[in-house]
């Protein structure tokens, strides 16, 4: 972590703002981002997180306001900085005619990292083919590859754009696990995404973005506690909803038949407990996932939102 | 060939600057060697004589007999100088906006290079591909001339070159400039086309046109070929010019870029 302040946040902004003639930018985007952790930046397309990405890495200028990368300006030491963020870009382009392993070799060289070992490894964990022509390969090796040169030269911040975009679930596994190791090492990570599933699984906080502003920043695990939970009880008998309706915690009962379905904030301990005076034949409980907060957060003020609905594959369990 | 910007954009265009080079050499190896069936017509150059200035002036000479004329006319006067426009202007205009359009520039910005750097990097490989072409064609009009008895002085021929590559590398400066300032391409080549056309065009009117006499001196054109370099040498303060003029749109170049943001 050489020429950085190493006790600064990895990312500070302030204000940033970024307009576009009629197109949308960020307004007033304020956010901290600790050292060692793994943010996630959660919006749909086209809500500004690749605008904030470019503020950070000094591609665009902002309106108004300032951004802060591992303590130093965005702006003023943009060249020095680099040598110490990795950057896979959303909507990225290789060279097509280098092969993976020069294209490294090339950003190896551009970075001053001789030793192309842990490159190697990272390829070779995330199964990726380095002999071809990129234009030969298919977009999720392209992908791996964008991967590869943005964590080879072991960034003290990874700025990744929605990094699992065509992987196939083995290998986002794999890449999940990186994700911890460079946390664990005490880099950092900001992850954006429009798949609340995967910044549940591997992020610590989160920011929503929400049409060019930060509609929330939490904890995950925050979040989630918050989160409402579907719990529904197979009586062997018609149930009666009222005893339930009157627990703590309980925001909504009804009844279906022999089957009780509950809209449950925090604990169920109470409606366990009342519940173990009958035959239950089953229980089935579906945590809210994040999509469902997201939504919450979405559904807020200007109703209707037309771009909230961006289906995220994979469900929440 | 990876190590460096210049490097790997040397690389990238080796292949095309291949086709450049077998294609421009190839021509003037055969204009050359077309040299004595041409001199057998003396009858050619009281034709020539016989043709309005101002296609004389657009030809590029006014006797096609003597080495020196002919090549000027079927070379030096318009082909080669605009070949080596069109080259300059490709990789000038291809630098920064090519990369931009390709959506490579983001990678490439995110590794530990300042802008400048960028754009002087591949000013120095559009040099090197001037070189190369210039080169490859000296030798393409040298050893035909030598095999067929055309006496052809070999420096003023260097000079010739020389005086035709400064004017591809101040055109490929001027594709820079309107490529880094502006991130497109299609602007730069053709905007910096339209100026290299209408450059030798002024060059060649200027002394027909009243109107257009005062605007020789801002023709990149006239100070290639306003000399004659082939017949009396490099100018050098001709030379300097198109040099000079050339570093300070590569300064523009640094500066647009600079100052704007980028693949918005």
């Amino acid at each position: 972590m050489t020429g950085t302040a190493a006790d600064a946040p990895a990312i500070r902004t302030e204000g940033l703002t970024k307009s576009y003639g009629r197109k949308r930018g960020i307004v007033d985007v304020n956010l901290e981002v600790r050292r060692g952790e793994i943010f996630g930046y959660l919006g749909p397309n086209g809500a500004g997180k690749s605008t904030t990405i470019r503020l950070l890495l000094d591609f665009i200028r902002p309106s108004s306001g300032t951004a802060a990368v591992l303590g130093q300006p965005a702006h003023g030491s943009a060249v020095a900085l680099r040598r110490e963020i990795g950057y896979l870009p959303g909507e990225m382009a290789l060279y097509p005619r280098l092969t993976g392993r020069e294209l490294l070799r090339y950003f190896g060289a551009l970075r001053g990292v001789k030793d192309l070992s842990h490159a190697d490894e990272l390829a070779e964990r995330l199964d990726t083919e380095l002999g071809r022509p990129i234009k030969t390969l298919s977009h999720g090796n392209k992908q791996k590859i964008g991967l590869v040169q943005a964590l080879m030269h072991r960034p003290s911040l990874a700025i990744l754009d929605e990094p699992t975009t065509g992987l196939d679930p083995l290998v986002q596994q794999e890449f999940y696990r990186i994700l911890e190791e460079i946390r664990a090492e005490g880099r950092t990570v900001f992850l954006s995404s429009h798949v609340l599933a995967e910044v549940e699984r591997v992020a610590d906080r989160v920011g929503i973005v929400r049409e060019g502003r930060i509609a929330v920043v939490s904890e995950v695990e925050t979040l989630k506690r918050q989160a409402r939970r579907k719990l529904e009880l197979h009586f062997d008998a018609p149930a009666d909803a009222t005893a339930f309706q009157r627990l703590t915690g309980v925001v909504e009962a009804r009844t279906d038949g022999k089957v009780l379905e509950l809209t449950v904030e925090g604990s169920v301990d109470d409606i366990i407990k009342l519940a173990s005076r009958f035959t239950v034949l089953n229980v089935v409980s579906r945590e809210q996932d994040l999509e469902e907060v997201f939504l919450t957060y979405y559904a807020a003020p200007t109703t209707p939102v037309a771009d909230a609905g961006d289906p995220p594959p994979g469900e929440g369990s | 060939m990876l190590q460096s910007i210049a490097t790997k954009t040397i690389r990238d265009g080796r292949r095309s600057l291949m086709w450049w080079s077998i294609g421009l050499g190839s021509l003037a190896a055969f204009t050359v060697l077309f040299y004595p069936a041409i001199k057998q017509i003396p009858e050619l150059d009281e034709l020539l004589q016989g043709l309005p200035d101002a296609l004389l002036r657009l030809i590029g000479d006014s006797e096609l007999l003597s080495p020196e004329g002919y090549l000027n006319s079927q070379l030096y006067g318009a082909i080669v100088p605009l070949v080596l426009m069109f080259y300059g202007l490709a990789a000038g205009a291809g630098a920064v906006a090519g990369e931009e359009e390709n959506r490579t520039l983001d990678l490439l910005l995110a590794n530990p290079v300042a802008r400048w750097r960028i754009v002087v990097e591949k000013a120095l490989a559009m040099v090197v591909g001037l070189v190369v072409i210039t080169a490859v064609l000296w030798i393409a009009v040298y050893l035909p001339a030598v095999l067929v008895d055309m006496d052809l002085d070999p420096v003023n021929l260097v000079a010739v070159q020389l005086s035709a590559a400064l004017f591809g590398f101040f055109m490929g400066c001027l594709g820079l400039a309107i490529g880094s300032a502006t991130g497109s391409r299609g602007l730069a080549i053709g905007l910096g086309a339209a100026i290299g056309i209408a450059s030798y065009l002024v060059n060649s009117l200027a002394p027909l046109v009243e109107q257009l006499e005062a605007l020789q001196k801002l023709s990149p054109f006239f100070y290639y070929y306003g000399a004659d370099p082939l017949r009396n040498g490099l100018d050098l303060a001709d030379a300097a010019v198109l040099m000079v003029g050339g570093l300070v749109l590569v300064l523009v170049a640094v500066v647009g870029f600079r100052r704007r943001d980028v693949g918005v």
